[in-house]
């Protein structure tokens, strides 16, 4: 677990490391919301709501935000476990992959 | 210091000064007993600003302090417990000096006994199981190959999620039976919130986080019973303990 | 055990104060215990350790480059959770 740093060691954090706690917080919101998305739209398709283009733009658009999350991730070295915060009651919505 | 409050940490009975001697508290300072009748609150005093209410709730959120005081507490907590039964307090309990610890001691006298009744010759142990991450088989193919179309995208999904969720309740069952089998030998059961990702850095997902209160003649059982459960095909499953009895000393004393 | 019911056992080397799991401690600490009113009167029911994680790490975040304090507040408070008293599914 990351420890907390006091003020004496704040002056000593590097921008980098900075950053990248930073977008951690940001891209593990931006990831339970793209997961919630894909499990509405799979439900919505499973339920036979959308036309087949609907479908295909739907699937398209996640597939790349997917990818997206990929290239972001990587870019500033983290892992999908970096990501995953356990919601309580939101429960299976972050599986680990 | 100059303004000092009591610090409670635990009750316990047939405790001396040597008991505690040595141990060093939360704060820093050094632990003592404030006897009643027969039995002994395990006290400390700290500084009486760190634990005004408004202050302590800061703190609390604070994982530094949170952290160091936990330790500090469990550390007098578990060094009495070796030795004697105790009623653990639950963190945090300051009062305005001795007297008015002797009084809580002295109007929870029977309360207080019959927990430390209840807990003699038991302790707790914990029990922890993880799901165990199993691969998903990639899509018809090559798994790795970009779906070559939104649809396909979304069927490739839906099958992992769903995959996923079945290896998660899989592991949920088998969790419940192992809480359950567990709970076969011990005489008091609890579970705690399941543990979040982020803090244990395991990177499986917890199904289970049981407190057991177990009589020492079961320990053997109970170690035989968890070293069974080694090669689980959906579990990984931790023991931790023995605890004193953070988990079985509710009671009301008011 | 010792003759009044302490716990003289110890099963493995992991007990020592170090090694104790600080999640195991706090599951113990912040929701077990007798519960006194003490004279300084405090709730321990909403410590939500995923919050004070999410506390720890925005605040380890140098302050000319940590998001105003009402967006990190923002943030934090929307991956809140209720407090459990039971196991979830």
């Amino acid at each position: 677990m990351d420890e907390p740093t006091g003020p004496s060691r704040r002056v000593e954090i590097d921008k980098d490391a900075v950053q990248r706690d930073l977008m951690k917080l940001v891209l593990t919101v931006i990831e339970l919301l793209r997961q919630l998305m894909e499990r509405q739209a799979i439900r919505r398709v499973d339920q036979g709501d959308l036309t087949d283009q609907e479908e295909e733009d739907l699937g398209t658009s996640l597939m790349l935000l997917q990818e997206a999350m990929d290239d972001l991730t990587e870019q500033f070295g983290l892992t999908a476990s970096d990501l995953n915060i356990d919601l309580g009651p939101l429960g299976p919505l972050l599986p680990r992959r | 210091m100059s303004d000092a409050v009591t610090y409670v940490y635990a009750v316990t009975r047939g405790a001396d000064e040597a008991t505690v001697a040595g141990l060093v508290g939360v704060g820093g300072g050094p632990v003592r007993l404030v006897a009643s009748g027969p039995l002994q609150a395990v006290v400390g005093d700290v500084d009486r600003e760190e634990f005004e209410a408004r202050a302590l709730e800061e703190r609390l959120e604070d994982l530094e302090w949170l952290a160091a005081t936990a330790r500090a507490h469990h550390h007098v907590v578990d060094a009495v417990g070796r030795v004697h039964v105790v009623a653990p307090l639950s963190l945090a309990t300051v009062y305005y000096g001795d007297d008015r610890v002797r009084e809580v001691l002295e109007q929870g006298g029977e309360t207080f006994r019959a927990v430390l009744d209840r807990l003699t010759g038991r302790a707790e142990w914990g029990v922890k199981a993880y799901a165990r991450d199993r691969p998903v088989a990639p899509a018809g193919g090559s798994g790795g190959d970009r779906p070559r179309s939104g649809a396909e995208y979304l069927r490739r999904r839906r099958r992992e999620l769903r995959e996923g969720d079945l290896t998660l309740e899989e592991a949920q069952q088998a969790a419940e039976e192992v809480h359950a089998a567990v709970g076969a030998l011990a005489e008091a059961t609890r579970t705690h919130r399941l543990q979040d990702p982020a803090l244990t850095g395991s990177t499986e997902r917890m199904v289970l986080n049981g407190a057991y209160l177990v009589p020492v003649e079961a320990v053997g059982d109970l170690e035989a019973l968890v070293a069974s459960l080694a090669e689980h095909p959906r579990l990984r499953v931790e023991l931790t303990g023995p605890w004193v009895p953070y988990s079985f000393a509710q009671v009301d004393v008011s | 055990m010792s003759d009044d019911g302490g716990l003289e056992r110890r099963s493995t080397s992991l007990f020592g104060d170090q090694e104790v799991a600080l999640v195991d401690l706090l599951d113990r600490l912040l929701a077990g215990g007798v519960v006194l009113t003490g004279d300084i009167t405090i709730s321990l029911a909403g410590v939500d350790l995923v919050r004070v994680s999410l506390r720890a790490l925005i605040t380890s975040i140098a302050p000319v480059e940590r998001p105003s304090a009402a967006e990190a507040r923002t943030v934090a408070s929307s991956v809140d959770r209720p407090q459990l008293g039971s196991r979830h599914g």
